[in-house]
């Protein structure tokens, strides 16, 4: 009968309650160490020089942390080849401003002219009905398809039918293949479903009572696009860009079977690292990891409540 | 009023530049744009012929080029048609379909441990109050690593002097093996090293979609079925799980579809190594073309894989459209 008594049931349902949320915190605790363990690996093996990178057993920090590895990639008081940079493992100071300089271009120029033209045909697709009911879902597959499918055509297209037509045409040979323009159309056409689909969960919320008062109060249809609708999406806009960002900054097989040697985007860089004929260089490398990531991370974080509705194409919505 | 000089009248008047000043032009050109079946289809043309001649075109001639027989090593004026050849070699190469075959296993298998341990986050951390924010932060970062960076993170962690061994050696040396193994030459070990590194970085999505299932649960329905005196177990299984069914579904179709693409770690990690053990078909095809030169065998491969994967694909957006007007009716 003392089991019963008022003061022992409190106690006991207080010790199963708090037991079992120090189970539910432990189990999280540790997945999260898991999920933070390889970015934690890479950011201390980009701090360590070349005798700790596979030295056994490893080192869980460097034991003579130096900025070598940054120095080297940046080629920091460098043009090419310095004596300071040089070692015998690592011949050379690698430059990754090039690579940094055409993913940044191609990433965000491809993301905004596909954020524009999206926005602008999400609008439409939401006001007027373009393109019939099940459009959007025509747009979708486009994203379903595997990037191989599509890379294989446009390899030949690039190659072949592009270079026949303008010399038929315009008397030259054009080529895309390697160039901004034909790896950044592709980022367009592929970052578009995402652009429509996100941009349409975010138009519908915009109540079409609005831009009808101001019709009818005699705006015209661009004004009350741009001071009516516009304002109510921007953030919205914001979002799309910032995801679409991501996606292309980190697309991988597009560009490696599109560009190079001229145009090379961070991720194809890192991935030449890792087939080197002199031995992997994991300290550069980490770096090179270090510095794509952190941007992206950073943005990801910006945007983390939309990130749902972005990745299942405003299916889930918060 | 003073008069207008002449530079400028010339801009505004109309007899003066043919009928055709700047200002009118633009005035016409506003009053164009601003008609709505011009405003309507603007963005829907110039879309549409980005599709256009970036995909459908492009798909056109790869259909007319899987036709023929070429590599890409000789003039492309040489090549010939060998009309199905091409298809029939793909349709017999065993490497084609056992990469195939491949690519759905490690879909299957890292699909079904993102769902498991992705649902059973989203649990946890919907019950935690304090906390909960850094969970979620920390739990949505893999997803933005980027993929070619997790498959340079995992083969550091997978090489025979990395954290992984060692963190093995005390049980391993117990046993007398040598605990620095090398797990991404061991054809089992380096397939299972590319489900986990696909695992570890999209689990995030599958929590993330359950969470917010989680979090849209009606609670007087909870409510009522505690108070009718069902038991933990009954709740979540005749409540909590047909409520998260859309979610579930969303997340399985969007996460296959992604894992069949799977090609990045498949580089980066193993490069399709050891033998073929991790060879997806994207790496398959690229390999062949791209190293091999085999272009009219690409085209054809690619032309078989777009007609195989178009009915998944058609299946998968039939049940999102689907669960897209239960989830839309039942919100009116």
């Amino acid at each position: 009968m003392e089991s019963l008594s008022p003061k022992s049931v409190k106690v006991s349902f207080f010790r199963r309650y708090k037991l079992r949320r120090l189970l539910r915190h432990g189990v999280l605790i540790v997945w999260a160490i898991v999920l933070l363990f390889p970015i934690f690996w890479m950011v201390q093996t980009s701090f360590k020089d070349a005798g700790e990178w596979v030295s056994w057993p490893p080192h869980w920090l460097p034991h003579e942390p130096t900025v070598h590895n940054y120095r080297q990639i940046f080629a920091f008081g460098a043009s090419g080849f310095d004596e300071k940079l040089s070692r015998e493992a690592t011949e050379q100071a690698f430059n990754i401003w090039d690579s940094l300089k055409d993913s940044a271009i191609i990433a965000s120029l491809s993301s905004l002219v596909a954020l524009v033209l999206g926005s602008f045909l999400s609008y439409s697709i939401s006001r007027f009905g373009v393109g019939g009911k099940n459009f959007r879902y025509i747009i979708l597959t486009i994203r379903m398809v595997p990037p191989i499918v599509i890379a294989i055509p446009i390899v030949m297209y690039y190659a072949i039918l592009i270079p026949h037509v303008t010399q038929a045409i315009f008397g030259m040979r054009v080529s895309l293949f390697d160039t901004y323009v034909g790896l950044g159309m592709l980022y367009m056409a592929t970052a578009l479903p995402f652009v429509i689909w996100m941009m349409l969960s975010f138009i519908e919320e915009v109540p079409y009572t609005l831009e009808h008062a101001a019709r009818l109060m005699g705006a015209g249809r661009i004004y009350t696009l741009r001071r009516v609708v516009l304002p109510l999406v921007a953030p919205g806009m914001v979002v799309t860009f910032l995801f679409i960002f991501i996606l292309n900054w980190s697309e991988f097989l597009l560009a490696l079977t599109l560009t190079q040697p001229d145009v090379t985007t961070l991720p194809v860089l890192l991935n030449k690292f890792q087939s080197a004929v002199e031995g992997r260089l994991y300290g550069p490398q980490a770096a090179i990891g270090t510095v794509i990531t952190l941007p992206v991370v950073v943005m990801g974080v910006l945007i983390q409540k939309h990130l749902v509705k972005g990745f299942t194409f405003g299916m889930i919505r918060k | 009023m003073t008069e207008l000089e002449p530079s400028q009248s010339k801009w505004l008047d109309r007899e003066k530049n043919g009928g055709l000043c700047p200002v009118q032009f633009m005035k016409r050109v506003r009053a164009w744009w601003g008609q709505e079946r011009v405003f309507r289809l603007v963005p829907f043309v110039l879309v549409e012929s980005i599709f256009l001649f970036f995909l459908a075109v492009p798909f056109a001639m790869t259909i007319y080029i899987s036709f023929l027989k070429w590599r890409a090593n000789r003039p492309f004026e040489a090549a010939y048609f060998k009309w199905f050849v091409n298809y029939k070699q793909v349709l017999t190469e065993p490497a084609f379909w056992e990469a195939l075959g491949r690519t759905f296993y490690f879909a299957g298998v890292a699909v079904t441990l993102e769902l498991t341990i992705g649902f059973f986050m989203a649990m946890f951390v919907h019950k935690v109050v304090r906390g909960r924010r850094f969970y979620i932060t920390v739990f949505l970062i893999p997803m933005m690593v980027v993929p070619v960076v997790v498959g340079y993170n995992f083969s550091m962690i997978f090489i025979d002097s990395g954290p992984l061994n060692q963190m093995l050696a005390p049980f391993l040396e117990m046993f007398g093996i040598n605990p620095r193994i090398r797990w991404l030459s061991h054809p089992v070990a380096a397939q299972w090293s590319l489900i986990l590194a696909d695992v570890w970085q999209w689990t995030s999505l599958t929590f993330l979609i359950f969470l917010s299932g989680f979090s849209a649960l009606p609670q007087q329905l909870l409510n009522a079925a505690r108070v009718m005196g069902a038991n933990r177990w009954q709740i979540f299984w005749r409540v909590q799980l047909p409520l998260l069914k859309p979610a579930i579904i969303v997340a399985v179709v969007i996460r296959c579809m992604e894992a069949l693409k799977l090609f990045d770690q498949a580089v980066l990690l193993t490069f399709g190594g050891p033998g073929a053990a991790t060879e997806t078909v994207a790496f398959f095809l690229w390999r062949q073309v791209w190293m091999f030169n085999k272009y009219s065998f690409g085209a054809a491969a690619s032309v078989l894989l777009l007609i195989f994967f178009s009915g998944l694909i058609y299946f998968g957006i039939y049940l999102l459209v689907r669960q897209r007007a239960i989830v839309s009716q039942e919100s009116l």
